[in-house]
């Protein structure tokens, strides 16, 4: 259910994008000065323009301070902790970066990344993660908290309304689970 | 200062006679101004030496005499023991190695003790594997784990005398603190205020670690150990029964923080503990309202007075009741004896996560001062001394700004004005001496779901510098000042590009000590903050500066090895406060300072 509702997230962005008559391209085209996206239906897709992002991206942005930012610094800068979650972007591609936040890794004693294959919200939110780091990384996509692309606003709020249906979702689940065990 | 052993010499023999052997072998131990027995320096937590050998005049001769590698890379709190057998005691992170190390054969290793742990406690721990060090008494050496494990080593051979678990990681709980040892009981409470954990304090027979009482930070009066009609709050009894259930949404006390990680204080005359408690649990706010209006979430961010007998609690004061910003209330009570409005108080006094210096009655809990030793602090103007509360801003109040919004610019950040870094105070100047954080935050709460072993956060956080002052070092982010606990003003400030994480000391020979996160030990002229001697150690400092008396020579120590919620948050460097303001070179990364790694440094001046 969870992966689903994410996949018809990107749906959206790709139709934004074919809506402003922009090539697609599984590539970054940095046509304009101050424009990189990566398009298509790999996870990792992004629009920066004018320092401004696509909706998933914006979610990963909040999803990466809210979940990662405690050991992997901020904007994805690494810290003495963890390291820098954009080289990790570039280098390992979506298959192992995702791999690594569900299953984790033992880097070597005393420094482990832990598993999040329980947490609804981090899986919900991979992709978009995945997006934020590729944004800040290839896309050139400063520090701090990112605005939505002005054009893409009411999409983000439709965005936003489907991940608070989703939690809700999640918390019925739950009370359904406890009532369950309860019975 | 002649006269003033002389009254400490008379103190420990008169306590000799009423008290059980160990606290009286700590308490001599401490007493005595060539040791450094305990990792505050004396029960009292003033972190002050006697000692003038090295001195204003001399300390720029200072120079290292050896160096010794942990081996352990990840950030290293506390300091090295000194109890007057020749050796050092000094502990590590996780996996929290000990070693003895022979001053006389320039840090040989006597012997070395490694704990076998699990490795999965790593990711439960908040903000990095640190560990704030070693309790000695009556030759034995007392450890608190990472994975909860409490030990006791002989201090003669390192061999492993008891073990006992004081806590389970599997839903969170871990150790970072340095126990205190008092009368025959070890002393030790808990991490993992982040991972909704219920605070406790835990007392262990110093023989057999056999628990004795266990105090608990939230919850029912019989299991926090308060009596409404005996335990006090501002003077008077708390009246009311069960607070610790009563101001919480229901059941939200069982994942209710308050962990008490800090310091733990001890006064001998009125034999009393003193002690604070975290965060109460999420940092989302929204979610510890009761009938939706804010609820005070007692007893988080709470100074506990108790009994270490039984661990009854003789008075409480909540320095922030309903958290909206982490304010974290674990920071040092140092006990300071002084006059005020021509009166000798008994005071204990905080320089404080919020940015207040609070000066306490430490026999009843009565608020005496609350000032801001930060300037930039705005999430409260003041304190309402009358009832104790702070008069918060509702600009900056994360609660009525909601779940969902960034508030911006609110000062301190989570990690405090100072954070666990332990002051000094000299009785000579009546000042204490302080690594201070200038960092401000945004703050956006966000709904937490408690799942057992998991972040319970709830809160997005981001950070910038504070603030400038007419003339202050642009985007610095940490001080170090001399504070006045009674009048509540800082007396001089030197500004440092980091936040200042180490533990201060303060000497008789007019120094005061600290440590920087680039790595500098330096030493200050204790009236005047002017700087008199520094040395770049291998890595940035989060360790605390300790001074005792080896064979006629007064020696100085201090573990490197950056680490800590610092070596982590400032890695990076920090945002700029304001789009387009200031120079973005200013906000230095701490990743371009200095990197990992354990080192201990001994100093002393030349023959």
């Amino acid at each position: 259910m969870t992966v689903f509702n994410g996949a018809s997230g990107r749906t959206l962005i790709l139709t934004a994008v074919l809506g402003l008559g922009l090539p697609l391209a599984g590539f970054i085209s940095p046509s304009v000065a101050d424009e990189h996206r990566v398009t298509g239906e790999a996870p990792g897709a992004f629009v920066v323009e004018d320092g401004r992002v696509d909706p998933n991206t914006y979610e990963g942005y909040i999803a990466y301070t809210r979940v990662c930012m405690a050991c992997h610094g901020p904007d994805g800068l690494g810290s003495s902790f963890a390291p820098s979650l954009i080289r990790a972007a570039e280098r390992r591609g979506w298959a192992d970066f995702a791999g690594t936040i569900a299953a984790g890794r033992e880097v070597q004693p005393g420094q482990v990344m832990p598993s999040f294959a329980d947490d609804p919200f981090v899986l919900a939110n991979m992709e978009n993660i995945f997006s934020y780091m590729r944004a800040r990384g290839e896309g050139g996509l400063g520090r701090g908290r990112p605005k939505v692309i002005e054009s893409m606003e009411e999409e983000a709020e439709a965005l936003r309304e489907e991940a608070e249906a989703l939690e809700e979702e999640v918390e019925s689940d739950d009370t359904a689970r406890d009532k369950q065990a309860d019975d | 200062m002649l006269r003033e052993i002389g009254f400490a010499m008379t103190a420990a023999g008169l306590m000799a006679a009423s008290l059980a052997h160990a606290n009286q072998n700590q308490l001599e131990l401490q007493q005595n101004p060539e040791y450094w027995a305990t990792q505050l320096g004396n029960y009292q937590g003033n972190r002050y030496s006697e000692l003038d050998q090295i001195n204003r005049d001399n300390v720029g001769e200072l120079r290292s005499l050896w160096q010794f590698s942990t081996g352990v890379l990840r950030g290293h709190e506390g300091g090295p023991l000194y109890v007057g057998d020749g050796r050092l005691y000094i502990h590590t992170p996780f996996p929290n190695k000990v070693f003895a190390l022979d001053l006389e054969d320039e840090g040989r290793v006597v012997w070395s003790y490694e704990p076998d742990q699990d490795s999965r406690v790593i990711p439960v721990m908040c903000c990095d594997t640190v560990n704030r060090g070693l309790a000695y008494a009556d030759g034995r050496l007392f450890l608190g784990q990472a994975d909860n494990t409490l030990i006791a080593l002989d201090a003669e051979t390192g061999e492993l005398l008891w073990d006992v678990s004081n806590g389970d990681h599997t839903v969170g709980e871990t150790n970072t603190m340095s126990p205190l040892v008092v009368h025959d009981k070890v002393i030790v409470g808990i991490s993992g205020g982040e991972y909704g954990i219920r605070g406790h304090m835990t007392a262990y027979d110093v023989e057999t670690g056999e628990q004795v009482w266990r105090g608990y930070s939230t919850g029912p009066d019989d299991e926090v150990l308060i009596d409404p009609e005996t335990t006090t709050m501002l003077g008077e009894p708390i009246g009311e029964s069960d607070l610790g259930v009563s101001t919480w949404p229901e059941g939200e006390w069982e994942r209710g923080g308050g962990a008490p990680w800090g310091w733990i204080t001890y006064d001998p005359d009125l034999d009393l503990i003193y002690y604070g408690t975290g965060n109460p649990g999420t940092w989302n706010p929204e979610q510890r309202t009761k009938d939706g209006e804010p609820a005070d979430n007692k007893w988080a961010i709470t100074v506990f007075a108790r009994d270490p007998n039984d661990g009854s609690v003789k008075w409480v004061y909540q320095k922030v009741p309903f958290d909206e910003w982490d304010y974290d209330g674990v920071n040092e009570n140092q006990l300071i004896d002084v006059e005020m409005n021509g009166e000798q108080r008994k005071g204990l006094a905080i320089i404080d996560r919020t940015g207040f210096g609070f000066l306490l009655d430490r026999e009843n809990g009565e608020l005496l001062v609350a000032e801001k030793f930060a300037p930039e602090t705005n999430w409260a103007d003041d304190y309402d001394m009358e009832t104790g509360r702070p008069n918060v801003n509702e600009e900056f109040s994360t609660y009525r700004q909601g779940v969902g919004v960034n508030t911006t610019d609110i000062c301190p950040t989570a990690m405090g004005a100072k954070n666990m870094q332990p002051s000094a105070y000299s009785p000579k100047t009546g000042l204490i001496y302080a690594g201070i954080n200038r960092i401000c935050m945004n703050y956006e709460p966000f709904e937490a779901e408690y799942v057992a072993g998991q972040p319970y956060v709830g809160a997005t956080l981001t950070m910038m510098p504070s603030p400038m002052e007419n003339g202050g070092m642009e985007g610095r982010m940490g001080s170090f000042i001399a504070w006045d606990p009674v009048a509540g003003e800082t007396i001089w400030e030197v500004d440092e590009r980091f936040a200042v994480w180490s533990g201060a000391l303060a000497t008789a020979g007019d120094l005061a000590f600290y440590g920087t996160l680039e790595g500098h030990v330096k030493a200050v002229d204790i009236e005047t903050g002017e700087e008199l001697w520094r040395f770049k150690t291998p890595s940035g400092i989060i360790g605390n500066v300790n001074t005792f008396m080896y064979e006629g020579k007064q020696h100085v120590a201090v573990l490197s090895g950056v680490g800590g919620w610092a070596g982590i948050g400032l890695a990076a460097g920090l945002e700029e406060p304001e789009e387009g303001l200031g120079a973005v070179s200013a906000f230095a990364a701490l990743g371009d300072y200095t990197k990992l790694g354990g080192v201990l440094t001994v100093f002393a001046l030349p023959d």
